[in-house]
């Protein structure tokens, strides 16, 4: 039982990681349709560029943000301007899985001439801490990476529902022609829109450095979970993934605690087929077939 | 004769490197006059709107707009001077709600009080609108997210409003409804160029009718006599009109 509680907890606090990411991964493919495989390499880009930072001068990877996050919104918007807009719309999706799956080599092979394929990580004096809660321990460094993954999830729907730019994108997402009908200049939200999305990557990087070690080739194990939660959500949703997220992420970690490793990672893929088989949409709003 | 709020001068436009859509096509519209585009499938009749609006631009042509020449702009600018475009098929933005789809049509407009007295506006134009402020608009019927388009589209209280098969998929009571909004619009001091598919119905309402064909304006004239007139039943009605 203590076991169990125990994998729940964790669960819950991984399922917010993987609920930020997922947000991310949802928002491109809400705007554009682009299927965004590079998302995790962006994020593992962040996660060294916060090593750099911490090792240079010993900062924090959450006061890494503040550098991070802008540097990241603008690559997003650079990206989209300069790579994706080129793609031809017809083909969109398709092309921008291979167009992604170049970035994200590039990326690799970037931090592996930077930083060789070793492992590294960030080590903070409150990660080798943890609260007890009864039976339950809770890592101060989980708890911590909950939090901030929480607040800017939190920021990120309070943006997208509250924010003059929130309309504008969730109105460019459901229907783009007819929000250039209103006035919206959809292209430049779109921009915008991508940017927002590798921001929380460089969230998610910082994040992921505070947690746990890494190394280059680390974010290929991460696409496929991420792809899953955002199929299992309903795609083009970003609540949708960030429920998904919460819980596979619970889940994945009950079964990690009850069975073992490998079939831990195999839930996202029985649940992504499960979804493609009972309700192709997705389980929280979507229109999976509208949207291919 | 009133002032002409749009005209559309030699226009021809096509998609990509197809071939031409549009074929030298001029057509103009009257400050409060419905003028009604009826035609055959791809006689170029939602290709017209769709170079009015900006969101097509033309390859040759020009669109001028109260009198000033607006041929490439964006739909954004033209909207800001007075054009509004509702799309065929439904365009609501689904999962927002009917306050947020009207008021995203003033969504150029930065004065709050302003916006609220043009919602108040045009919730009384459209009484649906109004009591179904709240609901999501994809879970409305077809007739009603129709109305929420219109409210959306007059939130900026346009000069013209392009309407694309406002009837498409709606049963014959709703269509009556959309078809009295219409008349609404023009009673209102809008004019309208409307696209309809169903031609009969859209000549009884409007001023002038144009009939398309290859994408030139075949026949134009009152939309009363064109629905008399024996060539349109050989070019279009399947002859009904002959008798």
């Amino acid at each position: 039982m203590t076991l169990l509680l125990q994998g729940l907890a964790l669960g819950v606090l991984t399922g917010g990681l993987y609920a930020l990411l997922a947000s991310g991964l949802s928002l491109y493919f809400g705007v554009m349709r682009v299927v965004m495989v590079a998302h995790p390499a962006f994020l593992f880009l962040a996660a060294y560029l916060t090593y750099t930072l911490h090792t240079a001068s010993g900062l924090d990877p959450l006061l890494a943000l503040p550098v991070t996050v802008p540097l990241f919104f603008a690559l997003g918007v650079a990206v989209q301007r300069l790579l994706v807009a080129r793609l031809a719309p017809e083909n969109l999706p398709m092309m921008s899985v291979l167009l992604t799956f170049g970035l994200a080599l590039v990326i690799e092979g970037l931090l592996g001439t930077v930083y060789t394929g070793s492992y590294k990580s960030v080590s903070m004096d409150y990660a080798t801490r943890s609260l007890t809660l009864g039976a339950v321990r809770l890592p101060y460094d989980r708890i911590v990476a909950f939090a901030v993954a929480a607040l800017t999830l939190a920021a990120l729907f309070t943006i997208l529902l509250k924010s003059r730019f929130g309309r504008a994108l969730r109105a460019t997402i459901q229907h783009r022609e007819a929000a250039r009908l209103v006035g919206i200049r959809t292209e430049r939200v779109t921009g915008y829109g991508f940017g927002v999305g590798l921001a929380t990557a460089a969230v998610g990087g910082s994040v992921l450095a505070l947690i746990t070690p890494f190394f280059p080739a680390a974010h290929w194990a991460w696409i496929g979970k991420l792809m899953a939660i955002i199929v299992v959500g309903g795609l083009g949703s970003v609540l949708g993934a960030a429920l998904a997220a919460v819980m596979l992420g619970v889940i994945e970690s009950l079964v990690l605690v009850t069975v073992d490793a490998t079939w831990a990672t195999m839930m996202f893929y029985v649940f992504l087929f499960l979804t493609l088989i009972a309700r192709p949409q997705g389980f929280f709003g979507g229109r999976l077939a509208q949207r291919f | 004769m009133s002032e002409i709020v749009l005209a559309l001068n030699d226009l021809e436009a096509g998609y990509g490197r197809a071939a031409l859509v549009l074929r030298g096509l001029s057509v103009t519209v009257e400050a409060g006059q419905v003028v009604c585009l009826v035609g055959p499938n791809g006689a170029g009749k939602s290709t017209v709107l769709r170079v009015a609006s900006g969101l097509l631009a033309p390859r040759s042509g020009t669109v001028v707009l109260s009198g000033e020449d607006v041929t490439g702009l964006a739909p954004q600018d033209l909207l800001t001077r007075g054009l509004a475009h509702v799309l065929q098929g439904h365009s609501v933005f689904r999962e927002m709600t009917v306050a947020e789809n009207v008021l995203l049509g003033g969504f150029t407009v930065r004065d709050g009080a302003l916006l609220a007295r043009r919602a108040e506006r045009v919730k009384e134009l459209f009484p649906v609108v109004g009591e179904r402020w709240g609901s999501i608009a994809g879970l409305l019927s077809g007739g009603q997210q129709k109305q929420v388009e219109f409210a959306r589209a007059l939130m900026l209280e346009p000069r013209v409003v392009l309407l694309d098969e406002p009837s498409m998929g709606l049963d014959p009571r709703t269509t009556q409804t959309v078809f009295d909004q219409i008349d609404l619009m023009r009673r209102t001091g809008v004019a309208v160029l409307l696209v309809e598919q169903n031609a009969r119905r859209a000549l009884e309402t409007a001023d002038v009718g144009c009939v398309l064909d290859l994408g030139t304006v075949h026949i134009s004239g009152p939309a009363r006599d064109l629905l008399a007139d024996p060539r349109l039943g050989a070019l279009y009605l399947g002859g009904a009109a002959r008798g």
